[in-house]
């Protein structure tokens, strides 16, 4: 009996202060410096891959905590590597990642609850992330559209063309 | 008695999720269809949690990559993650340029974490890409460049064996033109 009412007391103290817990750990006047890297080179790789490391600071100087982000509809857990540095990478296809400036919304585990809490019902959510950091990708490239050697037997055909058209009215 | 019974279930289900708990697979790939000395690679990690719980303190860390003959370009080689929630993956990318060229054997990377709360970190492998040719830049641009400056010496010296030629076609042609209009002058 008394492992039960230990049982209920932990219970309660749980429901009590856990939220309390979770709120201690948000950040406050996130702001960030990052640096980002898309694939440019569409003849080497065979997926586009984006790829984001920034780095953390709070104001009230909490560190390393648990984030993910969101892009384009995409959820993607947040990597760290050391502290307050963090990574995040994605891939698609070429032809499915054209080029622009792609917006990695970053929330925090209170922050992406909510967010997937909104996806879930199918309402619009209105959760601001943490941070949000651009991405440029310049796009991707295979290289010249025309080859080089095509170009210069064009070239070639022209010449002999016009030579072959001045020799004829010379001889008619 | 029946309070007793009820702790003795929930002990059990307790105990039997923590030998299930989390499992990890975790495949290491090289996304690049030639891999070019001084080129960038890339290196993509995808861990799958298959079992039945969240899997935390998940710490990747790949040291097949030796300092002398890969430079990283963006990206970690070690990374951690505090939480895998089941039926889900992570991927993790890293962009490296190979320094040398020649045959490496890619090996795994491993990956640490915690099945279940209270249990001991379990040790995982990915899978090894395994050899992996690195060309040389000279032989790769032999195979691929567009050759501009190689196709620019080829015009110019097709320049005197059809030039030379025109230009006396042309000049002796401009003189019997000249005459032809003076004689029909007079």
């Amino acid at each position: 009996m008394a492992s039960i009412l230990q049982a209920t007391f932990v219970c309660v103290f749980l429901a009590v202060f856990a939220p309390h817990f979770s709120l201690a750990e948000s950040c406050i006047g996130a702001s960030f410096n990052s640096k980002t890297y898309t694939t440019t080179d569409g003849a080497l790789s065979t997926e586009t891959v984006f790829l984001v490391e920034f780095q953390l600071s709070c104001k009230n100087k909490i560190s390393n905590i648990f984030l993910n982000a969101e892009v384009d509809g995409k959820q993607i857990p947040v990597s760290r590597s050391g502290d307050n540095k963090y990574q995040v990478s994605w891939t698609a296809e070429h032809k499915k990642a054209p080029s622009g400036t792609y917006s990695v919304c970053i929330y925090d585990e209170e922050g992406f609850s909510a967010l997937r809490k909104a996806l879930r019902t199918g309402e619009e959510s209105k959760v601001k992330p943490l941070i949000t950091v651009p991405v440029d990708h310049p796009g991707v490239s295979k290289g010249p559209w025309v080859s080089t050697e095509i170009i210069a037997t064009g070239i070639a055909g022209l010449v002999w063309y016009a030579a072959f058209a001045t020799k004829k009215s010379i001889q008619s | 008695m029946k309070a007793a019974l009820f702790i003795a279930f929930a002990c059990l289900v307790a105990l039997s999720s923590a030998q299930d708990g989390a499992k990890l697979l975790a495949s290491k790939t090289l996304l690049n269809q030639w891999l070019v000395e001084g080129r960038d690679m890339t290196v993509l990690y995808t861990i799958y949690n298959v079992g039945s719980s969240a899997a935390s303190q998940v710490v990747l860390n790949d040291e097949s990559f030796a300092e002398s003959d890969f430079a990283v370009v963006s990206g970690q080689l070690k990374v951690q993650w505090d939480r895998i929630s089941p039926a889900s993956n992570v991927t993790h990318a890293v962009i490296l340029q190979p320094l040398k060229n020649g045959f490496y054997n890619v090996t795994h990377a491993t990956v640490t974490y915690v099945p279940s709360e209270g249990s001991e970190a379990r040790t995982a492998y990915t899978s090894a890409p395994g050899k992996a040719g690195v060309v040389a830049v000279k032989d790769y641009d032999r195979r691929f460049s567009p050759h501009y400056m190689d196709w620019a010496a080829f015009a110019v010296m097709t320049i005197a064996p059809i030039g030379i030629p025109f230009l006396l076609w042309f000049r002796s042609k401009s003189k019997y033109e000249a005459l032809s209009f003076k004689t029909k002058k007079h």
